[in-house]
């Protein structure tokens, strides 16, 4: 591949066919971290690119009045009140009221129309290292903690990123810190006293802030360093059925994104790694600060990246160069991740890519048209199927249910037939449906293709269709190793 | 957790008596035996193990239940029994190739769904403490691959590295690729990849289609597994179980929620006694669920989130049919916290047992490392002799 998409390739989406080519790679990295970030996508499949309607893209408050809505017509369905019964009725109140599908496809959309392709690989790893998996209720909250828990401070520090997304309502509904109390928490010792109350300590979120978000188990700690890490954030968060006047009384203000309810809080001081934590609502930004700048963390998010974006095998010496610039710049995003995609730029080893990113960049390369215009999310298509369904047969969605610990970035982990077998299906599809603009020779063209990639592409005969998948499919296109 | 430890309490074998004893062959041969099979059925959400099998002896349980109590159910023996909607399930206790543990839980008693399903697949000491699972441990320790019905990975079975995932494509608008094409790119592949998309292509030739539905993919599961080189274990999940409204239907206590997911438990059941053929003989089924449900009715037709409930076993390793339990009753003074079907069996020894007669481990074995607890009693004993 020629430098321009051997870059945007590692780092980035590809350069969609109707995208002029950067001359200065190093200047457009450094651009792309700073590019505005609309969200980009299709009314309908003959529409224009165009920035996503904001009616379409909810606060908090509103994503948490429509699920208190859903819950409440649903509510009325099962009582059979209102005419709610109707499955007719039910399917208005799952499109009106809840947010997931309509998330995921807007997610889709500027993924594949998005000028900010840097930037959206980028959030896509924070994404993932933060993963708030599908319990349903979640579904309601991932998409917004994606645009302004991670995309929305791509920029910051560490720090403000691990305590955002430590208190995003959607890991604190995810790892159940909703429903836990502190040990000796007034909510818990009330609730001792009464049959059938229960509450008590979820160490959930407690566990996985310290192995999966920062230090990791390779740092040491106890089980009583997880139970104190949970008792600072006993309190933090409120379920998003909790009707405002209750959560007012409960939490003292109606912000889901700053709700601390002091009655389920541990009171006094906690020690966590041996760090002194001190009792109430400030508690919280001073363990994620302690943790955010913790040596142990450093090394395992830096490791991550690398391995993320630099190498399938990245050696210690890049590694190495990333925490350095994390400890010097304490924690600066921007530079970090200058740092990382330099290091990707400048290792000759190919990347394992995603199933997401690959979908994402045949349909850049290609110009097809894969999905649905926002206005026909719900509408059937024989042809293009529903955007959530997409992925789920692809095999990764940030929209599906799964394990705290994301998606590997071990490629080894996707080697399998079945994830082989649905890359072949979808490029084929997307031949069939997409409508592609661009034919395998052109884009081999355009990409700077490798004569082992063009050998094989001739070695399937003369189907335009069968050059197609099997581009997309060559050890290039998929970032492993060529013959 | 003490109470869950089968210790001194005697396990009793309901359900002896003529049915399910009859034409039982003598057991004895395990040692020369070869490993048999495992099959796990994971019903998500909580299944109610109280109208799935219930304790009709019990003088609680119709004061309790009587809305969401099956009025049609077969009796096993006095004491238990079971729903309608097991009716193939039911046949297998008559011959001899079915079992149930009732009150009996993995020793997880905070009623949450995501704790408790991380927990009974995770097997370790508490839910989150296991980025692998019991069964993909245990097939490490016996150096055999899995099989996982899904495309992710279920936590159940990672831990072993040869796992194979098979969940067939579903793709609107692409056709099956031919393979001369997948033969060509496997070609243009590296080594480990070219193997990859050569099985797909072969695969492709096999022209199996292969239906999505639980009892068609238990089917083409045993049928796998019945092959010489085939996967030892298999794992199929059930949803819906969560049955806290209209669990039954109004009026009708054979119908509703429970009665349909029981039915797609019954038919995978079935499925995998047709796909096994003659491998049936060393397989064992068994299912899993996060916790039980509370013994009473709650004011919605349904019922919350529990402890105990019960689990089913079938498979041609059993070598007996019978309702193991150390029965806890239903009165308030006997429930777990006053709501809940107290668990009196430790549902891992049971999972134990099944990994010792299918994989041929020894117990004090899976006990520490799988699932890490040496103190885990052994029941081997009366599950298979």
């Amino acid at each position: 591949m020629n430098k321009q998409f051997r870059i945007a390739q590692k780092t980035g989406l590809m350069f969609r066919d109707d995208e002029m080519l950067p001359e200065d790679m190093n200047a457009w990295i450094q651009s792309q971290l700073q590019v505005a970030s609309p969200a980009l996508g299709l009314a309908s499949s003959y529409a224009d690119v165009a920035q996503w309607p904001d009616d379409l893209q909810p606060d908090l408050s509103r994503r948490a009045s429509m699920w208190r809505r859903y819950r409440d017509l649903e509510n009325q369905s099962r009582e059979g009140k209102n005419g709610q019964e109707t499955q007719a009725a039910r399917q208005a109140n799952r499109h009106e009221n809840l947010t997931g599908k309509m998330d995921e496809h807007k997610f889709v959309q500027r993924n594949v129309y998005g000028a900010d392709q840097v930037k959206l690989r980028i959030t896509a790893f924070w994404a993932n290292h933060f993963t708030i998996g599908n319990t349903f209720d979640t579904s309601q909250m991932i998409g917004h903690a994606i645009d302004e828990g991670i995309l929305a401070k791509l920029n910051g520090s560490f720090a403000d990123l691990l305590y955002g997304m430590t208190t995003h309502p959607g890991m604190l509904t995810y790892l159940d810190n909703v429903w836990s109390a502190g040990e000796r928490s007034e909510q818990a010792k009330g609730c001792a006293r009464r049959p059938d109350c229960q509450a008590g300590l979820n160490d959930n979120l407690g566990r996985e802030l310290l192995e999966l978000h920062t230090v990791s188990v390779a740092a040491g700690y106890t089980e009583e360093d997880i139970k104190a890490a949970a008792n600072v954030l006993a309190g933090w968060g409120i379920d998003f059925s909790e009707e405002l006047s209750q959560m007012r009384k409960k939490a003292g203000g109606t912000d889901h994104w700053n709700a601390y309810k002091k009655r389920w809080a541990e009171p006094g001081s906690k020690k966590v790694m041996g760090q002194s934590i001190y009792a109430g609502r400030n508690g919280l930004r001073q363990l994620t600060d302690f943790l955010a700048s913790h040596d142990a963390t450093i090394h395992h998010i830096s490791t991550k990246l690398c391995q993320h974006f630099v190498s399938d095998s990245p050696n210690t010496e890049e590694i190495e160069a990333v925490k350095i610039v994390w400890r010097e710049s304490e924690g600066d995003l921007q530079l970090i991740h200058t740092k990382v995609l330099e290091l990707a730029v400048n290792n000759p080893d190919a990347k394992f890519i995603w199933p997401m990113t690959w979908l994402f960049q045949v349909v850049r390369l290609s110009g097809a048209t894969y999905f649905k215009g926002w206005e026909k999310i719900h509408d059937y298509d024989n042809k293009l199927m529903h955007t959530h369904k997409v992925f789920e047969e692809l095999g990764q969605s940030f929209w599906s249910s799964r394990q705290p610990n994301g998606y590997s970035d071990d490629k080894d982990e996707w080697m399998s037939a079945e994830m082989f077998e649905r890359r072949v299906r979808f490029a084929d599809a997307i031949y069939r449906n997409g409508n592609p603009r661009q034919s395998a020779k052109e884009i081999m063209d355009r990409i700077g293709a490798s004569n082992q990639t063009r050998a094989l592409v001739a070695s399937v005969g003369p189907s335009w269709r069968d050059r197609f998948i099997a581009l997309m499919c060559s050890p290039e296109l998929m970032g492993l190793d060529y013959v | 957790m003490s109470k869950l430890t089968v210790g001194r309490r005697s396990i009793l074998k309901a359900g002896a008596a003529s049915l399910f004893l009859a034409g039982m062959p003598v057991a004895g041969f395990a040692n020369a035996k070869p490993p048999g099979s495992i099959s796990v059925i994971i019903l998500e959400g909580g299944m109610d193990g109280l109208a799935a099998m219930p304790p009709i002896g019990d003088p609680d349980l119709m004061r309790m239940r009587q809305t969401i109590t099956p009025d049609n159910y077969l009796a096993l023996n006095d004491f238990f029994g079971l729903h309608p909607s097991l009716k193939f399930y039911a046949q297998l206790m008559a011959s001899g190739h079915a079992s149930a543990v009732h009150a009996t839980a993995f020793p997880y008693t905070k009623r949450s769904h995501f704790e408790g399903q991380n927990l009974i697949e995770g097997g370790g000491l508490s839910p989150f403490s296991e980025k692998t699972g019991w069964l993909g441990r245990a097939l490490d320790l016996s150096g055999v691959a899995g099989r996982s019905l899904s495309l992710d990975m279920p936590l159940i079975l990672r831990g072993h590295h040869e796992n194979d995932n098979f969940y067939p494509a579903s793709i609107r608008g692409s056709k099956k690729p031919k393979a001369d094409l997948l033969n060509m790119i496997a070609m243009g592949h590296q080594m480990d990849a070219a193997q990859l998309f050569t099985k797909v292509a072969r695969k492709s030739e096999d022209n199996v289609q292969v239906p999505r539905d639980p009892a068609s993919l238990a089917k083409y599961a045993g049928r796998a597994m019945a092959q010489t080189d085939g996967p030892v274990a298999s794992v199929i999940r059930v949803s819906e179980f969560d049955s806290h409204s209209n669990q039954t239907e109004n009026g009708n206590t054979n119908e509703g929620r429970l009665a349909r997911q029981l039915s797609v438990v019954d038919d995978v059941i079935a499925g995998y006694r047709r796909g096994l053929g003659e491998a049936w003989d060393d397989a064992i089924i068994l299912t899993l669920t996060e916790f039980g449900r509370t013994v009473a009715v709650n004011g919605t037709r349904g019922t919350d989130h529990g402890y105990g409930s019960v689990g089913l076993l079938a498979g041609g390793s059993l070598s007996n049919s019978g309702v193991i339990t150390d029965w806890p009753g239903l009165g308030k003074k006997d429930q777990f916290e006053k709501r809940d079907l107290m668990a009196t069996i430790d549902y891992r020894s049971v999972c134990a047992a099944c990994i010792e007669k299918s994989l041929g481990l020894d117990h004090d074995l899976i006990a520490a490392k799988v699932f890490q607890q040496p103190e885990l009693p052994r029941i081997f004993d009366h599950l298979f002799t």
